[in-house]
């Protein structure tokens, strides 16, 4: 039997699609572990990239935070935090968070910097104080680079989530964890499809929050034979 | 007062290393007194883990006390280094284990079961041509066990693996990702004592995640090995194999043929006869956890239990 036909029964076989180790509820766990961590990681990271981006201060800080977050193998502080924290989500919410800030970091900060200082001008002299102009003007136009680092960040949240299998957690990698140990190829392989397509899942559906979040306007702003246009024009 | 200081703490580690070197000399000179005249010259292997060196010293201290000259060599490496080298007579022994020995002579055949006794009879049979024995196995065995731990153990009262037939469906067992599909493991346990767990918990064989989700009762027995040095500190308690599931990995002293007079024989039998499990845990723990020396911790146990008075 080949590889492919042995891993398209497993999928087949009903027994992997209930109960306590069957597809849904590995799912579940899944979305559950990354959610939680992307979640917090946002609400640490979003504050952070916008504050730094609005203000144009401490930039290096920006970068450092996020080069340093790059650094740090995700393997490496789960076994930490295990030590630490024990057994459980603890661990695993800690690594994968730490991994889900440096690009949304990054990305808030560039998206606000990059807003036209003619436009934040404009926005001045029409009377907007601070806070107003940083919400409905510089936001609205920062929103496309800072969902974009917000799906990169989902994106190798979902697929690193496999290691919590490493520490007794659920989610897919239970399967390429538990496969491998049981020499049970056609499970690893499974499971690693099962990764890459809530991989993919995420990458499309976050793009379609970004699309209604974007305000319309600015969506034709960005539209490619806009953007070239103005490019013809300035040059 | 910070240069005065830090002269102070930087003259310490001197005056340590100073004391040590004293020491050493002073230990160096007693050196190894054999008993009444020398009986001969035996090479003592041993696996690359704690536990063998601690094995080698007991029985290479025992026959230097009954006056044979004995040279070790300790932490050799892994059987595929241990058993060529007896093979060829670089050394002349090495503290076995019964089970595991024998796969490793028959080439992996399946013969070994339970019984200590059957299995140590067929590897004698595969060493018999090498020029090799097996001496008499120990009660004292480093194999697959389950913990509970002492909690779990009073609650449910537990001693032995079929105790838990009973009470399995209340409980989780927790070990590494293969053991539902190994029949030491999860099978095993259903087909021979008729347990059936609530769950199992896919965690790591005998490592820190099996500890910890006892110590936390995510899982309430655990995959260990009997000989494990920290199952005291953690208050575990290993059930009694009452079926024999799981194959006899006795320690047994492994013999050049050449070398085993019946008076050595008869020496490393004593050894291995009043050897328990427990010991071997305690022993274990004072070189793994506590950072004692397999030789001293050795002799401790002799003296302690009269074999050199």
């Amino acid at each position: 039997m080949s590889v492919l036909e042995s891993v398209w029964n497993w999928f087949g076989d009903p027994a992997h699609w209930h109960g306590p180790d069957g597809i849904p509820t590995r799912l579940v766990e899944h979305l559950q572990l990354s959610g939680e961590s992307v979640l917090l990681g946002a609400l640490i990271a979003l504050p952070l990239g916008i504050a730094l981006g609005h203000y144009g201060r401490f930039g290096n800080l920006a970068i450092n935070i996020s080069n340093v977050g790059r650094a740090l193998p995700s393997f490496g502080i789960l076994v930490i935090a295990f030590q630490v924290f024990g057994l459980g989500e603890l661990p695993i919410i800690l690594a994968l968070t730490a991994l889900a800030i440096p690009p949304i970091v990054t990305n808030s900060y560039v998206a606000l910097r990059e807003v036209d200082p003619d436009i934040k001008d404009a926005a001045r002299g029409m009377g907007y104080r601070e806070l107003p102009q940083l919400l409905r003007v510089e936001l609205p136009l920062a929103v496309p680079l800072i969902m974009a680092g917000v799906r990169t960040s989902a994106v190798q949240v979902v697929a690193t989530a496999t290691l919590a299998a490493l520490i007794a957690g659920g989610g897919f990698g239970r399967y390429i964890v538990d496969g491998f140990a049981q020499l049970n190829y056609s499970m690893t392989i499974a499971g690693a499809v099962l990764v890459a397509l809530l991989a993919l899942a995420t990458e499309l559906s976050l793009s379609g929050v970004e699309r209604l979040l974007v305000p319309r306007g600015i969506r034709l702003l960005m539209a490619p034979s806009l953007r070239r246009a103005s490019t013809f024009k300035v040059a | 007062m910070i240069r005065k200081h830090r002269s102070t703490w930087l003259l310490a580690p001197v005056a340590a290393l100073a004391a040590l070197a004293i020491l050493a000399a002073a230990c160096g000179s007693t050196g190894t007194s054999g008993g009444t005249t020398n009986k001969g010259t035996l090479t003592i292997a041993g696996f690359d883990f704690a536990e063998s060196s601690i094995l080698g010293q007991l029985y290479g201290q025992e026959l230097a006390h009954n006056g044979y000259t004995v040279n070790y060599k300790a932490r050799l490496g892994k059987r595929e280094v241990v058993a060529p080298a007896i093979k060829a007579g670089q050394i002349d022994m090495y503290p076995g284990y019964a089970a595991t020995d024998l796969e490793y002579y028959n080439s992996a055949a399946g013969e070994a079961t339970g019984d200590v006794t059957a299995t140590v009879q067929k590897l004698n049979a595969r060493l018999q041509p090498l020029g090799l024995e097996a001496l008499t196995p120990s009660p004292a065995v480093d194999q697959n066990a389950f913990a509970v731990t002492k909690a779990t153990a009073t609650k449910y009262n537990l001693s032995k693996l079929s105790d838990l037939a009973a009470v399995g469906s209340e409980l989780v067992l927790g070990a590494g990702p293969e053991c539902p599909t190994r029949p030491f493991c999860q099978p095993g346990l259903e087909k021979t004592y008729g347990i059936h767990f609530k769950s199992f918990k896919s965690l790591d064989t005998d490592g820190p995640l099996t500890r910890a989700a006892l110590a936390n009762n995510t899982i309430q027995v655990g995959l260990v090995f009997s000989s494990d040095s920290d199952l005291n500190k953690l208050g575990l308690v290993v059930l009694q194999d009452d079926k024999h599931l799981e194959n006899a990995d006795n320690v047994v002293p492994i013999i050049r043929t050449k070398v085993a007079t019946n008076d050595a024989k008869s020496i490393l039998n004593k050894v291995s006869s009043n050897l328990t499990t427990a010991q071997l845990v305690t022993l274990n723990g004072q070189v793994e956890l506590l950072h004692q020396d397999a030789d001293a911790v050795a002799r401790a146990y002799l003296q302690q239990h009269n074999y050199f008075s």
